[in-house]
Order: structure tokens, then C-alpha cells, then sequence
């Protein structure tokens, strides 16, 4: 097992370089290359006056060398050994702090930015994972013991519809409806806190005047409908899921077994069929958690939430290299991860399962 | 049995990861705290700062009360003809609005932002929205008067241009300070110039408008020499409308510091950032300005704050608009405009005030008058004239635009001083259209125009595909033209490539936009020495006598004196039709309807804020 999961490992690495190597050369060779649009925003200015401006940029950030010079540069840039350029110009080789480089056009480091939108974009899905898993393993699991009864039916209705709907629509409308002070005004729209959440207290308060929620109960108040925005898909397809492996596994001789042996319905669903059933579960988990950190983009925009996401879309339609590498680093990273994870859970989760 | 994870574990497992959340909200809510005491540790730190200069003016014996009053002196000596030294200024429009009787002090205005600006830090911050913060926290040496675009003084009270048109003199205000109590003095001036000329600030954008400033000197405390390299006629523009740093804050880092700073921003202006030198863009939270108590201006703002929603989504603005959670939406849909303008039981409910005012850049189509070497069909200004003529552009405006744009006429801002009002815009005549082009000598073959070289009147109509309203234009300007026997193709392109295309001059037509500054230079667009290599005349135009008259017209500083030059550009423009001028598209905002005093649409957009204010009974947000 501990020879698996280093081999699994140490293959993340030229899986991640082969990922970020087409990401690259893509942007590169597309049509205005790397920085094209972000270089030819500049609003008023006409076009001697923008030519110089871009000019200036790409000595700047190098953008003027060869494609294979500047992916070259980036991983020295990332890497823990390479040179290093120190404050007065000279050049060490070494080992140094890995850097992500800075973003062309907001002049920032780009470990910033991701510090800043990272655990906006990880507080969403923490939050929304456990809600979806709870709904959808939960619902499932009724709905296969009661199967063809209402819960059942109401269920896959309701959970067919939050899968076929689109999360923009559903963020619009719930903005529209629930967020509405012609409808009804229960949460707001926009952002992750109030305007006076600075002077909040931090936990719920009551004076005279009321009661006052406090800065994390604004917090979460604020974060209710990108969650749920971002649970519905998820979550039905989780139910699905869950209901169609329970059933196959009520019909299975050893529940069959089971009962014979006089063992209560209670006893043969949770202590026989449903551990067997979290097998399919467990495989989808590394498929959701990387879906939902891409789906959040779409949450991020309509609830006015940016987290990496947001940051993603932006880079990539300014064609800002070092942000656009960056975030197709982090999110490789954690899809392998949680693909190493879900391998190392199977094996946990099944005895047949073995990987040596 | 084997070791399972059972129900025990889980709530092991649970309980070690609600002690996780327990200890990540204290330290969030210590970061708070400490935030909050910094802030403190400031405001403190200012305090004790302004007390010992109390203690020491006492000391010296006697206070002189007249500071506050004395600011608005421009100085004791009489100066000379040759100074402009104009008597209304801004202040002067703010006491008469505040002189209503239901004026009242405080309440804030909530505006929006599409996304959190990257930074606030002048000069080295790029987007527009940091630079609607800046315009609130830094003072410039003069400010447009909205109503006739003219200058107003502001931290100038008075100024002259020297017979040679190459320098401008300003008399700064006595008794300006900046916002942490430091006095603003010609010293701050000459600093701000050369700190945007230092090549090792990236500030690439600034640098380029100062393009023409040879040096700024220091006169007096109180004065100071701009000298540019030549005369041009934005000279002054350039001069009155920087935005003055204080020497003191700024000089303490280094150019290297200054690059890398995200919150690095205090001014003499009205509002303040609560601490200047800490901001940090945080997603999701308001960007929030407060009443910068030490301001000289008399009188005050009276909206004691300025804050910045971040909301991406349109319809999310209008939700939060309509529930009075932002009380400006600048740049509405069309639609979303149109939808609160019109209902009226929606008007009574939200208050709204919805004002238009035109925008001074334009939409057009340029039609290439060079294509490989060879001369196109519109190298004849008789065809440019007949294309004009062919689309309905009242009727553009109408369908597409919602009757929101106004058809211009000329490159020129319709409202400012360089278009000439005399010259309407090319009225739609087909009729007339199609004699211009037989005396063009086009006439048809099998329903196609053919020119007098026997080729087809074919082209491609270049647009900006991420553009729908582009997309309907061309769509609308085929069918205009199909009905004489034109063939226009429209052709969809991503814009980088557009822009290759554009600068390789590989391209028929193309429907695009130019924005424009009030007072603009059309040198860079229709001059002939803009033909050759990447410059912006694209189109090939050329007309030797324009080129005369812009130069002669770009060599003077006093715009009244260049006025007749500048309407025989638009004249000469409007005659050759180089481009078909579509229109004006017009600035759209809705204004929450608890602000009274003069909230109206000024000849640059809506009234500015200052002139607002909010009765005590409608006021909604503290101090």
C-alpha cells in the first residue's frame, strides 16, 4: 500500500508538468498570444500611446521571448531549486522559495491572490459538501427502503429538476424571488458580508434596538444561497446514485440471506446494505469535490462571491499567464489529490480491493 | 470483527473537526479585533499629533480662528491681468444647493462595483473602479465645471499661460491640508510630477499623457511653473487634472515599495480611506471611504461616507437597487433602465431617479480606403457620403439602442466645444444616395453595383464577435444596402484578432467604438501620418488640408481661440465622410430617490455627488 501511494505521488508531478506545459502553449499560441487581450484594454488611449504601454508590460514581464523561454522561466519560477535573481540583479542557483510569479494585470504576486480567493472558493464547497452528501446519501437512503412510495416519488421528481436546472437560472431567480423586497426580502444579494459588519459583534447579539445577528451568523446568512446554489446539482445526483446502489444491493443474495436468517429490515439496510453501497459513493467523491470547485465559478459570479473561480475566468480572457498557471495548477492538484484519496478510501472501504 | 469505523468514531471524528472551526473563528475574530485597534492606534496617533501643534500654536501665543476661513483666500497680493483667476469655484455650487431648506449633514452614498478593485494605490493601479476612489480621496489642481465644461479652481485658485503657450503657472490655496494634517504646498506638486516621471514607478499610462511636460518648478511655497516641450492644446488638461500626492506620505517608500503596494492612499480631498496605508482588497466586502474631517473645502460634502458594493451580476444589481441596498446603478442595461423609468408604481416605490446624459465616445463604421496597395470603392468620398446615406441611423438608434444614443455627426463630443453645432448629421436619403453613386459612376449589373473599374460592390463588415449590439448594427447595414445592390458581408471576429487584423490593415470595413475624452485629439485617428505602421488611421484617409488645420488647431492652449479651427476639422471630417458616425451612446444611471439638492444629468454624465444631499428624515445610514 505505502509503495502505491508513493508511486501515486511522485506520478502527481509529470502529470501536473504535462497539464500546465498544454495550458501554456495553448494560451501561447493562441491568436494574440499570452497577454493579448489584457494588453490591448487600455480604454482611451490611442494606439502609439497603448504600443508604448505594451511595450513597457512585455519587457516588464518577458512577455517578449520565446514561448519556450517563458514555460521554462515559470518552472524555475515554481521550483524550489533554480536561480534566483537577488534584489541587486546577480544570479544564484540554489534552493529558494518557490514562487508563482506576478499576475500581468493586476501587478500583484499571485500566492496573493490566491490567499485572498482560495478560502472563499474551499468555505463554499466545505460547507456545501457535508450538506450534499447528508441530503443526498440521507434521501437516497429512504427512498430505496420506501421504494415506489411518496418519498420516493416526491423525491426523484424534485431532485430530476434541481439536476436538469441550471445553476445560473436557479442563482438568478433565487436573487430575483428570495433576495426581492417586492417578493420577500430573507437574504441578501450580494457579498459575503453587510456593510456595517465591521462594528458587528461577532457572535448574536440582543439590546435594545433588537437582535442583532453578529459578524458570523452574517457570514453565514450571506453565504445560504450560493450553498444551497451549489448543493442542488450535486446532491441529486448523489441521491440517484445512492438509490440505485442500495436497491441493487437489497436484491443481493447475501441480503437475501440476511433476512432469512431472521436478522430485522432495520439490521440488513444500514449494517449490511448500505456499508456495501458507499463503495459507489466513495468513487464519486473524487468526482464531485473538482466539479463543484469548477461549478462554483458560475455561483461565484451571480452571488458577487469571488473566489478562484471568478479569478480563473478573468485570467483567462486577459490571457494572464502566471494567474491562468496557477489556478490549472491548484486545480489539478486537487483533483489528483482527491483522486489519490478516493483510491486510498476504496481500498479501506472494500478488503477485495488491493493494491500491491 | 476488524477494526471498523463505527458510529463511535464518527462523532470522534466530528467533534475534532467542530474543535477545528471553534479555534479558525477565535483567531478570526482576534484578526478583527486587532485590525480594529490599528485603526484605533492611527486615528490616536494623528490625534496627539494635532494636539502638540494646538499646544505649540498656544504656546506662541493665540490661536488664529481664520484657519478654516482662510483657506479660501487665494492669497493677499493682487495679481496681475495676465492671470485667470475665475470667481465662482466649486464651493460656490455647493452653497448654493446647500442653502435649501431641508439640508442636512450625514448619510452615505452606496454605489457599485463590478469586481473588487486590485488596488487603490494612485498611479500603479490600472482599472477604472480604483480610480472612482481616488477622485474622492485626491484633490487636482482644477475641476470641470459641469455645466458649461469649463475649469473651475480647486487646490489652484488661479493660473496663467505664457504668451509662448509653453508654460502654465498655478497659485495653489493656502491652508490646504491632507487628510493625516500635513499642509499641501507646491513642494507636494513638483514631488507628484516627478515621482509619475520616475521610469522605476509603474505608472506606463500616466507617464504617457505627461508625454509633452519638459519640468514642473517650484515658483514659491505657494506656486508652480508647469513647462511643456511645445505647444499643445491639451496642456492644460494634462496640468489641471493631476491628482496631487503629499510629498511627505508618499517619499517615505521607496519606487519598488510603492509598486508592490495594494492600499497606499491619502489625499486632500473630501473622504478618506479609514486607514491609508493598510487596504487590502477583500472579496465580497464593500470598499468604504469616511468623512475626511480635516478637509479645507467650505463647505464640506455632506454624505458623511462613500462605499462600493461589489455585485457582478446585472439583474443582482437591480434586485439590490430596487431594495435600496445600493442607492447607484451607473451603466444599467438598457432594458433594466428602461423598466424603472417606465413603471411608474415601480418609480413611487423605489424613488428612483433615472438620468441619461450622451457619452463623448462614438460608434462608427471606417470604411478602408486602401486595401493591399490597391484603392477600394471607398477611396471615393462620393461612395462614403452615399453609404451614409443609405443607413438609417435614427432608426439604429431607435431599434437597437432603445432611442438611448444620439446620432453625431463628427468625431467630437456633441456637447463640448470643438464640434461645430451649425453641422447636423447626414440625414437618411437613399434616393439621393443612389444618384451620388452614379455620378460615381456605379451602376447596376444582374442587381449588383458595379463600380467603373467593372468590379462587383462586394466587402466584408468587420466586427467584435463578444459585441450582440455590433452584430445587429452589421446585420441591419446588410439589409440597408443589399436594397441597392451592395454586397456586405459581416464577419464576426474575436477582438485580439480583430485588432491584428486591424493593425495589418487587413480589412474591408469595420463597425467599432472610439472613446473620447471632452476636449480629444483626432490627430492619432484621421491625420495621414497615422497611415503608415500600427498608427490608428486604419482606414488610409487622408486630406491634406486636415492635416493643416489639426495641426495649426493642436497648437493652441487657449481653447477659445482654437474653437473656429476646431469646427473646420469637423467640418472637412463631416465632408468626407471617412467614417459613417453611427452615434453617441448615452450614460445611463439610476439614483436612489433620497438624495435631493441638484441630482441631474450635467453635460459629463450626472451631477457630481457633492452636490447632493439627504434630508434628516430620510436618512439611512449613521455616521
Amino acid at each position: 500500500m505505502l509503495t502505491y501511494i508513493t508511486r501515486r505521488i511522485l506520478l502527481i508531478f509529470p502529470t501536473l508538468l504535462g497539464m500546465t506545459a498544454l495550458v501554456f502553449f495553448v494560451m501561447g499560441m493562441a491568436p494574440g498570444g499570452i497577454g493579448g487581450t489584457m494588453l490591448d484594454r487600455f480604454g482611451n488611449l490611442k494606439s502609439e500611446e497603448a504600443a508604448r504601454v505594451r511595450e513597457y508590460y512585455q519587457k516588464r514581464y518577458g512577455l517578449d521571448q520565446p514561448l519556450i523561454v517563458q514555460y521554462g522561466r515559470w518552472l524555475n519560477n515554481i521550483s524550489p531549486v533554480g536561480t534566483e535573481e537577488r534584489e541587486d540583479g546577480t544570479k544564484r542557483f540554489g534552493v529558494k522559495w518557490p514562487s508563482l510569479g506576478e499576475s500581468l494585470e493586476q501587478h500583484r504576486p499571485v500566492s496573493e491572490l490566491m490567499a485572498e480567493r482560495l478560502p472563499i472558493t474551499l468555505l463554499l464547497n466545505f460547507i456545501s459538501l457535508p450538506l450534499v452528501y447528508a441530503i443526498g446519501v440521507g434521501s437516497g437512503v429512504i427512498a430505496a427502503r420506501h421504494r415506489g412510495g411518496w418519498f420516493d416519488r416526491i423525491t426523484s421528481t424534485t431532485q430530476l429538476a434541481m439536476w436538469s436546472l441550471p445553476t445560473i437560472w436557479v442563482g438568478v431567480m433565487m436573487i430575483g424571488f428570495l433576495a426581492n423586497r417586492e417578493y420577500v426580502k430573507w437574504f441578501p444579494t450580494a457579498g459575503m458580508h453587510d456593510m456595517e459588519a465591521g462594528n458587528m459583534l461577532f457572535l448574536p447579539s440582543h439590546d435594545a434596538a433588537g437582535w442583532h445577528l453578529g459578524y458570523v451568523l452574517d457570514g453565514l446568512w450571506h453565504i445560504a444561497l450560493p450553498v444551497v446554489c451549489l448543493s442542488l446539482g450535486s446532491s441529486a445526483y448523489l441521491m440517484k446514485l445512492t438509490r440505485g446502489s442500495m436497491l441493487e444491493n437489497m436484491g443481493a443474495d447475501y441480503s437475501r440471506t440476511a433476512r432469512a436468517k431472521g436478522l430485522p429490515e432495520r439490521v440488513v439496510i444500514y449494517r449490511h446494505v448500505f456499508r456495501n453501497s458507499l463503495l459507489a459513493l466513495i468513487t464519486q467523491a473524487a468526482t464531485i469535490l473538482p466539479a463543484m470547485i469548477g461549478g462554483a465559478v458560475v455561483v461565484e459570479s451571480i452571488f458577487s462571491i469571488p473566489g478562484m473561480g471568478q479569478l480563473g475566468v478573468q485570467a483567462v480572457q486577459a490571457r494572464d499567464r502566471e494567474v491562468v498557471l496557477a489556478v490549472a495548477l491548484v486545480g489539478g492538484l486537487i483533483g489528483l489529490l482527491s483522486q489519490l484519496i478516493r483510491d486510498i478510501l476504496y481500498a479501506m472501504a472494500d478488503p477485495r480491493v488491493s493494491y500491491d | 470483527m476488524e477494526n471498523r469505523f463505527g458510529v463511535k468514531d464518527f462523532f470522534i471524528v466530528l467533534l475534532l473537526i467542530c474543535l477545528i472551526v471553534l479555534v479558525v473563528l477565535g483567531m478570526t475574530q482576534y484578526d478583527r479585533q486587532y485590525k480594529h485597534m490599528l485603526t484605533i492606534e492611527a486615528v490616536q496617533q494623528e490625534q496627539t499629533g494635532d494636539l502638540a501643534k494646538i499646544r505649540r500654536m498656544l504656546e506662541q501665543g493665540g490661536v488664529s480662528m481664520g484657519t478654516r476661513e482662510g483657506t479660501m483666500q487665494p492669497g493677499n497680493k493682487v495679481l496681475g491681468d495676465d492671470w485667470i483667476q475665475p470667481k465662482e469655484d466649486e464651493f460656490t455650487r455647493m452653497k448654493r444647493v446647500y442653502a435649501a431648506k431641508d439640508f442636512a449633514q450625514g448619510d452615505a452614498l452606496i454605489d457599485t462595483f463590478g469586481v473588487v478593485p486590485d488596488k487603490l494605490t494612485p498611479l500603479i493601479s490600472t482599472d477604472l473602479y480604483s480610480a472612482y476612489v481616488q477622485g474622492a480621496v485626491l484633490d487636482t489642481l482644477c475641476v470641470y465645471d459641469p455645466d458649461t465644461l469649463g475649469w473651475l479652481p480647486n487646490l489652484a485658485t488661479a493660473w496663467r499661460i505664457s504668451p509662448d503657450q509653453k508654460t502654465i503657472d498655478f497659485k495653489l490655496r493656502h491652508g490646504v491640508t491632507f487628510s493625516n494634517g500635513d499642509e499641501m504646498t507646491a513642494d507636494d506638486v513638483v514631488f507628484t510630477l516627478e515621482w509619475t516621471m520616475n521610469e522605476k514607478v509603474e505608472a506606463p499610462r500616466a507617464r504617457v499623457s505627461l508625454d509633452k511636460l519638459e519640468k514642473v518648478e517650484k515658483l514659491d511655497d505657494y506656486a508652480v511653473r508647469f513647462v511643456f516641450k511645445e505647444p499643445y492644446f491639451k496642456s492644460f488638461e494634462t496640468a489641471a487634472s493631476q491628482q496631487i500626492l503629499s510629498k511627505k506620505f508618499y517619499s517615505k517608500y521607496s519606487p519598488t515599495e510603492f509598486n508592490r503596494s495594494v492600499g497606499l492612499l491619502l489625499g486632500s480631498g473630501p473622504y478618506r480611506l479609514a486607514d491609508p496605508t493598510s487596504w487590502r482588497p477583500e472579496p465580497g466586502k464593500p470598499v468604504q471611504l469616511v468623512r475626511n474631517e480635516r478637509y479645507w473645502g467650505d463647505p464640506a460634502p455632506a454624505l458623511a461616507r462613500m462605499a462600493w458594493q461589489v455585485i457582478e451580476n446585472p439583474s443582482a444589481r437591480l434586485t439590490s437597487f430596487k431594495n435600496g441596498e445600493i442607492d447607484l446603478y451607473t451603466q444599467p442595461e438598457a432594458e433594466q433602465y428602461l423598466a424603472v423609468r417606465d413603471d411608474p408604481e415601480l418609480g413611487k416605490r423605489v424613488q428612483a431617479f433615472a438620468l441619461d446624459a450622451p457619452q463623448t465616445g462614438y460608434i462608427y463604421i471606417g470604411w478602408n480606403e486602401k486595401r493591399d496597395g490597391k484603392t477600394t470603392h471607398f477611396a471615393d468620398a462620393r461612395v462614403r457620403r452615399a453609404l451614409t446615406m443609405l443607413i438609417d441611423r435614427e432608426r439604429l438608434v431607435r431599434d437597437i439602442k432603445h432611442g438611448l444614443a444620439t446620432v453625431n455627426s463628427g468625431p467630437f463630443f456633441t456637447l463640448g466645444v470643438q464640434a461645430d453645432p451649425a453641422i447636423k448629421p447626414t440625414p437618411y436619403d437613399p434616393a439621393g444616395a443612389m444618384k451620388l453613386l452614379e455620378e460615381a459612376g456605379y451602376h447596376k449589373v444582374n442587381g449588383i453595383l458595379v463600380g467603373p473599374d467593372g468590379q462587383e460592390f462586394r466587402f466584408r463588415l468587420t466586427y467584435n464577435a463578444a459585441r450582440d449590439e455590433r452584430k445587429r448594427i452589421c446585420t441591419y447595414v446588410q439589409d440597408a444596402l443589399a436594397t441597392v445592390g451592395i454586397v456586405c458581408e459581416p464577419e464576426a471576429m474575436e477582438w485580439s484578432v480583430m485588432l491584428k487584423r486591424i493593425t495589418d490593415r487587413q480589412i474591408d470595413a469595420a463597425c467599432m467604438g472610439w472613446s473620447a475624452t471632452p476636449i480629444d485629439d483626432p490627430k492619432q485617428i484621421f491625420d495621414s501620418s497615422e497611415i503608415a505602421g500600427t498608427g490608428d488611421n486604419y482606414i488610409s484617409y487622408s486630406n491634406p488640408e486636415l492635416d493643416k488645420t489639426i495641426d495649426a488647431a493642436r497648437e493652441i492652449v487657449d481653447m477659445k481661440k482654437a474653437i473656429p479651427l476646431w469646427h473646420k476639422v469637423h467640418r472637412i471630417i463631416h465632408d468626407d465622410q471617412p467614417y459613417t458616425f453611427l452615434y453617441q451612446e448615452k450614460q445611463l444611471t439610476l439614483v436612489n430617490g433620497r438624495f435631493r439638492g441638484d441630482v441631474a444629468t450635467k453635460k459629463l454624465g450626472v451631477s457630481p455627488s457633492n452636490e447632493w444631499y439627504v434630508p434628516a428624515a430620510l436618512q439611512k445610514y449613521k455616521d
